[in-house]
């Protein structure tokens, strides 16, 4: 692998993670040196930590939800002409060092989208409801409605290589961006894989209300052109 | 017929009023025509009530006109409530746009 050769950026939305952006920033650029947070209207200390870090902070002045932060880490990316993005949380629920299992793929020319999954071979302590019930019913309508054959149906960890984050816009705002961006890839037949990541649950994530409003979002979606 | 009357008189106070709304230029002649066509219809429904009651009854419906009336009213309310969503959405959207726009641009500004 050669990462060397490639403008790889990692986007950190980010709101209100004063106590773990620092942490989160300090792991990853080990890794990765192009780092933009995208402080999605913080109230705390985000922007400036985040900054003293040597990250590139954008500011979106009122907060408008995770996917609306992608897509502007996005954008952003798009015009500093990166090879390749990797989405990552600024909570601390994903290992820094698995960036490299997910940009692989990318660098060997074997997908065009990488999603992270908790459900391959590698172990995460996730909560019994969202594995056994929450997960099931979200992968039973990636099914339905993409084709989509992943293990894990809402992973927030991925990569994708300059042709699909420049072409594959992410409308959803809010929570639904997952499931958005797993239809576009399904139905556009963009080359995908998945790999093992690992997920360390600090708290319980998307509730099942929170699948509902998702399921809503993007029923909705669908009637906006 | 007493209530006729009270419903009607409502229906010629709304229809004053967006004489009046148009007139004072404070709504579109679209939406202007949009709710004098539809005072009017909610108008001869009221006047022609009996009648719409035996079309019912032919039709094979038990109720009455005025329930069926009330049926078709939620409905388009539905759809107006629905359509109301669309646009917050599409308005949200749009917010978003603004909003990335300024944090791309507030950042080629910070390089200068």
């Amino acid at each position: 692998m050669n990462n060397q050769n490639q403008k790889i950026f990692c986007i950190i939305p980010a709101f209100n993670e004063e106590a773990n952006i620092a942490r989160v920033l300090d792991d990853v650029k080990k890794i990765i040196n192009n780092i933009i947070v995208v402080d999605d209207g913080s109230e705390d200390k985000t922007a400036e930590k985040a900054q003293k870090k040597g990250a590139i902070v954008l500011r979106h002045i009122i907060n408008r939800g995770q996917g609306a932060a992608l897509q502007t880490g996005n954008d952003y990316a798009n015009k500093n002409n990166a090879d390749i993005v990797v989405h990552f949380d600024a909570d601390g629920q994903f290992l820094a060092e698995e960036i490299n299992d997910l940009i692989k793929p990318i660098t060997r020319k074997e997908a065009d989208v990488v999603f992270g999954s908790r459900f391959l071979e590698k172990k995460s302590n996730i909560p019994f409801t969202k594995k056994r019930i929450i997960m099931p019913i979200a992968k039973t309508v990636n099914k339905l409605l993409a084709g989509a054959n992943l293990t894990d149906p809402q992973s927030g960890f991925r990569a994708m290589n300059r042709k699909t984050f420049s072409s594959l816009e992410i409308e959803q705002d809010k929570m639904a961006h997952c499931s958005e961006i797993i239809f576009k890839t399904f139905n556009n037949k963009i080359p995908s894989k998945e790999v093992a990541i690992t997920v360390i649950y600090n708290d319980f994530g998307q509730k099942f209300s929170g699948g509902i409003k998702i399921f809503k979002d993007l029923l909705l979606g669908k009637f906006i052109d | 017929m007493l209530q006729q009357t009270i419903a009607l008189i409502i229906i010629i106070f709304f229809v004053l009023r967006i004489i009046y709304q148009r007139q004072k230029e404070k709504i579109s002649t679209q939406e202007f025509i949009f709710w004098f066509i539809f005072w009017i219809i909610a108008g001869l429904a009221i006047g022609f009530i009996k009648q719409i009651d035996n079309f019912v009854a032919r039709l094979g419906f038990s109720g009455k006109g005025i329930d069926i009336l009330i049926y078709l009213a939620v409905a388009i309310l539905f759809y107006f409530v629905f359509r109301l969503r669309i646009k917050i959405e599409k308005m949200e959207r749009n917010i978003t746009k603004i909003i990335r726009e300024i944090a791309i641009n507030s950042d080629k500004l910070n390089k200068k």
